[in-house]
């Protein structure tokens, strides 16, 4: 009739060879009568008992475990005499019956950790009793913990990772800031005046501290994006008008590299209740680096709108990824030809943060290339602002105890 | 028989006891407060619940399945997109099982368990509302496609299918997430379900 036989149809000669099978199985098995007297009990099950509990057929199995009566165990087995089947998972009730852990057993534990399987049992067409099967997954439950334990630490590292980078780049912008501001001071020649050749130099020192400046921006956000600590503000915007205002300042840019830079926008407003900051930041990104990497031909930036989300596409004739290169596009700290951090600069954090404040900002942001023929980043934001939910961190680990 | 007569808001009231039970048994089971809307329902021969499920799920799927049987004989799933059902486990357990999005052991332990609760809850509350009998197999739970899902759907083969699919709505204090609960009935035990609600209608 189906891939799992609806119950357990017990006669004598299932009944024996039932008992048989589980006298190898490392798995406990016990059977009841409709009273909940134990009528069968493996080996396993009677060792793993201990002398504690002795001669077990017999007897009610609520007086030998005493601590089953009134609680969800007593109400599974009364459950499987009205027809029900019980699925005891060892996530959510560490164990079904009060048994030892094997003596090779990891000492944390001081009762087997079990999933176990309370089933009605019929005979005739009627139920006859319940039937219990427990396996012993103790050695699993302590590898998890293990396991969780070091994914903590691991976060915890994490965490000190970003909180270092975090400092550090406060650190570093400060007496930048600093360093700029003189140089203004400086160029303005209100403490003296300055040679041309001076004012050029000055020039070039100043360029290249913003640049530093941009880069820790970059390292700053990234860092707090990955510690949760980015603040969203959303208001109405129109991001019609937001991607043409970010593709302008790129136009002395295309003028210089001789490239089309074309912008494809509705005819009224995108609007979107979303953060313009951050999503200023993404499209500066993500057009900076469609500019950056192309030569010749055009970068395209499309705005278009259905009703959940507004997209954002910018559609460049660069050199275009291998398939490979793609699946890494959003690694931090990856530029795909290391020659190019040299010949292009960058940190190699712009498209990883902005992917980071798409999905932030409750949408994504993907990509599609081809080698030679060009790269195509879509920007996908809902038209309501949904952040992405954030998983808990994952909890501090659980008393070993049981 | 057209499946016009079959009375959906008692329908829907007997699918939203059995969650609601569902939900108790959750929340107790979890500790934290669990609730499980119904915000739609179809009842549909089995063939158009294929298109249809086509228009609503993609990918991987994480089933549960459980076989009843009794006046009332058919096949009970829970169904979860992949990523659904490893979000799941992860809120269920507070990022204990399910953290990388894999649906490893533990986590369809935990699916397992709780496609049971759901499930059983849903077809008890057929049973005691209707005053038919009804006991179930043990659930498995399976990683399969949509067409293999279609395919190891289990009722009497000797009647027309219907399915009572019900999308359902799962919310936590850290998140919802959304997934589909699906009987398959033969003919006969539509009709017993139709006769029974229009007898406690009456």
């Amino acid at each position: 009739m189906s891939r799992d036989e609806p119950l357990l149809s017990l006669n004598d000669e299932s009944l024996a060879l039932l008992m048989e099978l589980a006298q190898v199985l490392e798995l406990g098995v016990l059977t009841t009568d409709r009273d909940l007297v134990v009528r069968h009990c493996n080996q396993w099950l009677a060792a793993a008992a201990g002398p504690e509990v002795p001669d077990l057929v017999g007897r009610p199995l609520l007086e030998a475990f005493p601590q089953l009566s009134g609680g969800p165990a007593e109400h599974a087995l009364r459950g499987a005499l009205a027809g029900s089947t019980t699925i005891w998972a060892h996530r959510f009730h560490r164990y079904f019956l009060p048994l030892r852990p094997a003596a090779d057993a990891d000492s944390r534990f001081h009762t087997m950790q079990q999933n176990a399987r309370i089933i009605p049992l019929t005979r005739g067409g009627r139920i006859d009793g319940v039937l219990v099967l427990i396996q012993d997954v103790t050695e699993r439950a302590a590898r998890e913990d293990l396991l969780r334990d070091a994914l903590a630490r691991a976060e915890v590292a994490s965490q000190a990772k970003s909180d270092f980078l975090a400092s550090m780049s406060h650190e570093l912008r400060t007496p930048l800031g600093a360093i700029i501001g003189f140089m203004d001071l400086l160029e303005s020649e209100m403490v003296g005046p300055v040679q041309p050749l001076q004012k050029q130099y000055l020039g070039r020192v100043k360029l290249a501290a913003k640049h530093l400046i941009h880069i820790i921006e970059e390292i700053l956000t990234f860092s707090r994006v990955e510690a949760g600590k980015e603040p969203i503000q959303p208001e109405m915007v129109d991001g019609a008008a937001l991607a043409r205002s970010v593709t302008e300042l790129f136009e002395p840019q295309a003028v210089s590299k001789q490239i089309a830079l074309n912008t494809s926008l509705p005819e009224g407003p995108a609007m979107l209740f979303t953060d313009p900051t951050k999503l200023r930041q993404i499209l500066i990104n993500v057009v900076g680096n469609a500019m950056k990497f192309t030569e010749s031909g055009s970068v395209d930036v499309e705005v278009s709108a259905d009703h959940e989300r507004v997209w954002f596409r910018v559609v460049d004739t660069g050199p275009g990824m291998s398939p490979t290169d793609v699946e890494r596009i959003f690694d931090p700290f990856t530029q795909l030809d290391q020659s190019l951090t040299r010949s292009k600069g960058g940190t190699g954090l712009g498209l990883p943060v902005s992917r980071k404040l798409a999905q932030l900002l409750g949408g994504d942001l993907e990509v599609e290339s081809v080698v030679g023929e060009g790269t195509t980043f879509a920007l996908g934001l809902p038209i309501v602002a949904q952040p992405a939910a954030v998983l808990p961190p994952a909890p501090s680990p659980a008393p070993v105890a049981d | 028989m057209s499946t016009h007569l079959v009375d959906h808001d008692a329908l829907t009231e007997l699918f939203n006891i059995g969650l609601h039970r569902a939900a108790a048994s959750l929340s107790e089971l979890t500790g934290q407060r669990i609730i499980v809307e119904l915000p739609r329902l179809w009842v549909c021969p089995i063939e158009d619940t294929q298109e249809r499920l086509r228009e609503l799920l993609e990918g991987e799927l994480a089933t549960v399945h459980q076989i009843f049987m009794g006046n009332m004989t058919g096949d009970a799933v829970l169904v979860l997109e992949y990523e659904s059902a490893s979000r799941l486990a992860a809120l269920l357990t507070r990022g204990d099982v399910a953290m990388d999005g894999r649906l490893d052991q533990s986590a369809r332990e935990v699916l397992t368990e709780v496609g049971n609760v759901i499930l059983s809850s849903c077809l008890s509350a057929f049973g005691d509302m209707l005053r038919v009998s009804v006991t179930f197999a043990v659930p498995r739970i399976h990683v399969e496609s949509l067409d293999g899902l279609l395919r190891s759907l289990k009722v009497k083969d000797d009647e027309m299918h219907y399915t009572l699919l019900a999308a359902t709505r799962f919310q936590l204090t850290e998140g919802e997430v959304g997934g589909y609960l699906m009987i398959a009935v033969g003919l006969t035990s539509l009709e017993l379900i139709t006769k029974a609600l229009a007898a406690r209608e009456g």
